[in-house]
């Protein structure tokens, strides 16, 4: 079943999830207020 | 045991996939940053002499230095792993944008949206299907352009491709024809909506639905107003939803022809080619509706999104290399770009109707 479950999981880890992982993580992150201010 | 045939995958060496991102992501950044240095100090030259200079955004910048850079050295192969991150940074930035929608907003234009893409789908499909079969193109070149044109250029193609199993030159010319009619769009759509005095939301929906390439859609809205880049997004997202649909119907198309696989498991189809940031950018426009966030925290974040979006922005002119419309010629080009127009004319007078009938 791993080798099912891992490609499976890769997919899911393809550009999209890893983007939605990174910004999720980055949020989380702002709001718990670990972050300095992000300026632009 | 069905999981014997599986092929076992390949032991991934992600530290040194990392590294060699590493120098495609500084240029990407370099480019971006350059884009933000130019607008700031053209502006503080215009304050400085007393000068109406016009306002250039650095997303036009960073657009044509990395149009250059593509188009006459070429981008070195020791960047072109880390550029062709944009996607990711383009992607990452859409999720964080969801912080400055209302989830209402969301689902009452994104509902206005829908409608407007299921006109525009069923248009752009049918008539780029007449068009190539007038210049007698390739049938799954056809195909290709059609899928790139209806709901989002590059993602779509690069889906389309695996399953139609369609030719690699077929789809790297798709891929190519569409960028490139999305970065000659992204200098006239502006200009349009000027003339025409649009709203910012009335705009930002015609980006989205006009121009194929999310990346070049948002620097489309981008390049009208900062109100009109979230626009653009909301409805190249809605766009973009539809891709499962789309793909699967020319998927059954050529598999009942014989020349690509037969679907068996419809839904699994759906949710793999679903793109999952929507649901991302979904998750913290109810989280920010929710009101979870303090005003300085939707202000980190809406600029995380700011700060993905040049990286984006850069990639998109070092991705858009004209030099590839050369290798099949002249008349798939003028198929996209015809058809480019008339979708163009046609979201435009979608849109002025929506604008009067719904007052988005």
């Amino acid at each position: 079943m791993a080798e099912i479950a891992t490609p499976t999981a890769r997919r899911w880890l393809s550009l999209d999830g890893w983007a939605v992982l990174l910004s999720l993580a980055l949020t989380a992150l702002i709001w718990a207020d670990l972050l300095p201010a992000v300026r632009w | 045991m069905a999981d014997i045939a599986l092929p076992r995958p390949q032991r991934l060496d992600f530290p040194r996939r990392a590294l060699e991102l590493i120098p495609g992501i500084a240029l990407l950044a370099a480019i971006g940053y350059a884009g933000k240095l130019i607008e700031q100090s053209v502006a503080a030259y215009g304050k400085a002499h007393a000068l109406h200079l016009p306002n250039i955004e650095y997303v036009l910048w960073a657009i044509l230095i990395g149009l250059v850079i593509s188009n006459t050295v070429g981008v070195p192969r020791l960047f072109k792993p880390g550029v062709a991150t944009y996607e990711f940074w383009l992607k990452a930035g859409i999720v964080f944008l969801g912080v400055r929608f209302l989830i209402g907003d969301v689902l009452r234009l994104g509902g206005v949206s829908l409608v407007l893409v299921a006109v525009e789908l069923s248009v752009s499909i049918a008539l780029m299907t007449v068009l190539g079969r007038w210049f007698c193109l390739k049938p799954k070149l056809i195909s290709l352009l059609a899928i790139g044109s209806s709901i989002c250029g590059v993602s779509a193609i690069i889906a389309a491709k695996g399953a139609i199993e369609a030719d690699d030159d077929d789809a790297s010319y798709a891929i190519a024809a569409i960028l490139a009619l999305g970065a000659i769009a992204l200098f006239f759509f502006p200009l349009i909506g000027h003339a025409l005095g649009m709203s910012d939301h009335a705009f930002g929906l015609w980006a989205g639905l006009g121009v194929d390439n999310t990346a070049e859609a948002t620097a489309t809205g981008a390049l009208y107003s900062d109100t009109a880049a979230k626009y653009a997004v909301l409805a190249k997202t809605t766009r973009n939803a539809t891709i499962g649909f789309v793909v699967l119907g020319y998927a059954i198309y050529w598999a009942s022809r014989g020349r690509a696989q037969q679907i068996d498991n419809k839904a699994q189809f759906l949710w793999q080619k679903f793109p999952k940031f929507i649901l991302g950018f979904l998750f913290l426009s109810l989280v920010a509706s929710l009101g979870f966030f303090s005003k300085e925290q939707v202000a980190s974040l809406a600029n995380l999104s700011r700060w993905a979006f040049l990286l984006t922005f850069a990639g998109v002119g070092l991705m858009t290399d004209f030099r590839e419309m050369r290798k099949q010629g002249v008349r798939p080009f003028i198929v996209g770009a015809v058809g480019e127009v008339a979708i163009a004319v046609l979201t435009l007078g979608l849109v002025v109707a929506a604008d009067a009938v719904f007052t988005i």
